[in-house]
């Protein structure tokens, strides 16, 4: 359960003070999949960033769960952040030294999980994506779509309940692109929480509830 | 996050710039081997003077003529004048029941000739004791006979190189010399003992003592040798020395009095100082190499930036990711150290297998030392990087700009 309340967010740059949020306002049940869509500029990654307790709001409230989450100290937020949210990024963000396997591996090895334990949560991971195979591929071995994939899985090791993807097809062709996104689907489907930060209206228009922002503020629900 | 993860991810960091993190260790293993190196050469030394100090015997005293503290008042100008340290003098510290041996030097230089070949040399006159006291022996003949130390005799024992200089390959026992202006026979060849306390002990020819005083005509000793009656009389045997010359110079304190463990004490020290100065100076290359560990580290944070973000993305603590950068640093500095020494000991190895006379020790604080400074350095070093990527704001991080 996701709940935003009067939620700002101002840069400065240079002199001048940009509005990226004003005032607002959304809530997410559970198991929903949300597309937040708007032109580039408009807070839609500020507004994912926020959600992902990536950034802090300068004002408002922001409840996850039912934890009131703008006041938690750094230590605290990195807990929810390993526990409850998986991300899916843009340009995937695989680490290039390590083999899918670790790449998933990671949270779980943050999170302190003992290795044998890990090993099996990976494999479901991997599995569920359709990776078995390329395990021990670098991601400089795979291709797009296998690396988004691979983040996929990374983003579900931990079993969280909010999948934030930010632009998860941008850098795919079509086809790669459409595997990425009935992933993505396949696990709100298993009741994550799904919410997807797009431009692509074909992308957006596949979600049951389409938020559009446009200059820091949410125009239509 | 497990500390066997934490490890393992810095090591797995390491090697994916294998040729950054190499020539790092490699800086680090230099320093390390420096310290050690120069600190062996240092403490070879001090074993080398020490040994060649042990080689006098370990319970001797010298006795020197003049008194070596000043107690204040008057200046010396007046009235109080130095006295000789007469033959008589050295006889009667005999008198003491902690003194064994008593071995008076009277030291010159003077031409000895024989044979129409000529050669200045030291001449040492002293008496039969002289050879136990210092620990010498004859390698052909005999040494001066014990009689009465007061009578002169016409007998030289001579060195090794100054017996090859008048007499070639032909035994010099027999042989008759020339002294100064005084006609010696000698008895004796000193067994080549090289060079002791900086004496040349194999160029100098070795007279009775009362010969000596004659030949230079001079009454006063050089010094006197006194061996104690084991160790713990070496106080005691000091004590009477003074006492028994104070009496004989009519109250003057005019001697000084030095024990062997005085000497090796000195020397032990200023040899001590000077190994640790030097290692120390060497310990600043350790130092360089830490800071060659930051420059490698910030570099690493710097190119790694998107890497921190996405980690903290995953739910990474502040501590974590400081964490895996100080023990990257760490790791260098540890693994560097240990080639360093591990380096040092062979080449340690490798010297002393070259030289006969000196030998290289490495003191057993050197390596301990070397690797302490090459930690610390790497950790006080590896700080700074360290809390620049954990505090890396995840969101810039991730889009690195």
């Amino acid at each position: 359960m996701i709940e935003l309340a009067g939620i700002e967010r101002t840069f400065r740059v240079g002199d001048e003070v940009v509005h990226a949020l004003r005032a607002v306002d959304l809530s997410l049940a559970d198991g929903e999949y949300a597309a937040v869509m708007g032109p580039s500029g408009s807070g839609k990654s500020t507004l994912l960033n926020i959600l992902g307790l990536l950034d802090r709001p300068d004002a408002g409230s922001y409840r996850l769960d039912g934890i009131e989450t703008t006041t938690l100290p750094e230590e605290r937020r990195a807990r929810l952040r390993r526990e409850r949210i998986g991300f899916v990024f843009q340009a995937f963000h695989l680490i290039p030294r390590l083999s899918a396997f670790e790449n998933v591996e990671l949270p779980l090895v943050l999170a302190g999980v003992a290795p044998r334990v890990r090993r099996e949560r990976v494999r479901q991971s991997l599995a569920s994506v359709g990776l078995t195979p390329r395990a021990a591929h670098r991601p400089d071995q795979l291709s797009g779509g296998q690396r988004q994939r691979v983040a996929i899985a990374r983003a579900t090791v931990m079993a969280p309940g909010l999948i934030l993807a930010d632009e998860p097809t941008g850098n795919l062709d079509r086809a790669s692109g459409e595997e990425v996104v009935e992933a993505l689907e396949a696990l709100n489907r298993q009741g994550m929480t799904l919410v997807v930060v797009t431009h692509d209206p074909a992308l957006g228009d596949r979600a049951r509830r389409r938020v559009q922002m446009d200059d820091g503020a949410v125009l239509a629900d | 996050m497990r500390s066997g993860d934490v490890i393992g991810g810095a090591l797995r960091a390491l090697t994916a710039h294998g040729a950054r993190s190499w020539l790092t260790l490699l800086a680090v293993a230099f320093g390390s081997a420096a310290v050690v190196l120069l600190s062996s050469l240092g403490e070879g030394a001090r074993r080398y003077v020490l040994e060649e100090f042990t080689q006098l015997g370990t319970h001797l005293l010298i006795v020197l003529p003049g008194r070596n503290e000043t107690a204040g008042g008057a200046p010396p100008l007046l009235g109080e004048t130095p006295r000789d340290l007469t033959l008589q003098d050295a006889l009667a510290m005999l008198r003491s029941v902690h003194v064994q041996q008593v071995a008076p030097i009277a030291v010159g230089q003077a031409p000895v000739s024989a044979e129409g070949r000529e050669r200045e040399v030291t001449i040492l006159g002293t008496t039969a004791d002289f050879l136990d006291v210092r620990h010498l022996s004859v390698a052909s003949g005999r040494f001066l006979p014990s009689g009465d130390p007061e009578r002169a005799m016409p007998y030289a024992v001579v060195g090794q190189t100054l017996a090859e200089a008048l007499f070639g390959n032909a035994s010099p026992v027999g042989r008759r010399v020339r002294i100064g202006d005084r006609r010696f026979r000698i008895i004796g060849v000193l067994s080549s003992s090289g060079v002791s306390m900086g004496d040349n002990l194999a160029d100098l020819a070795i007279v009775p003592v009362a010969s000596a005083q004659a030949l230079f005509d001079n009454p006063g000793l050089f010094r006197v040798l006194v061996q104690a009656r084991g160790r713990q009389g070496l106080d005691r045997a000091a004590e009477d020395l003074r006492r028994i010359v104070r009496e004989r110079h009519e109250g003057e304190d005019d001697v000084t009095v030095i024990t062997q463990d005085a000497i090796l004490g000195t020397f032990d020290r200023i040899l001590g100082a000077l190994t640790l100065a030097v290692a120390g100076i060497a310990a600043i290359s350790l130092v360089v190499a830490g800071i060659l560990i930051m420059n490698v580290m910030l570099v690493s944070v710097s190119q790694r930036t998107a890497e921190v973000g996405l980690l903290k993305a995953l739910g990474a603590r502040q501590r974590d990711v400081m964490a895996l950068f100080l023990t990257e640093a760490f790791l260098l500095a540890g693994a560097g150290t240990v080639a360093g020494v591990v380096l040092a000991y062979l080449g340690v190895w490798l010297v002393n297998m070259h030289l006969q006379a000196f030998h290289l020790s490495i003191p057993l604080w050197a390596p301990l030392a070397a690797t302490l400074v090459a930690l610390a350095a790497g950790l006080v070093f590896g700080l700074l990087p360290a809390r620049r990527a954990s505090r890396l704001d995840p969101v810039t991080a991730l889009t690195g700009r």
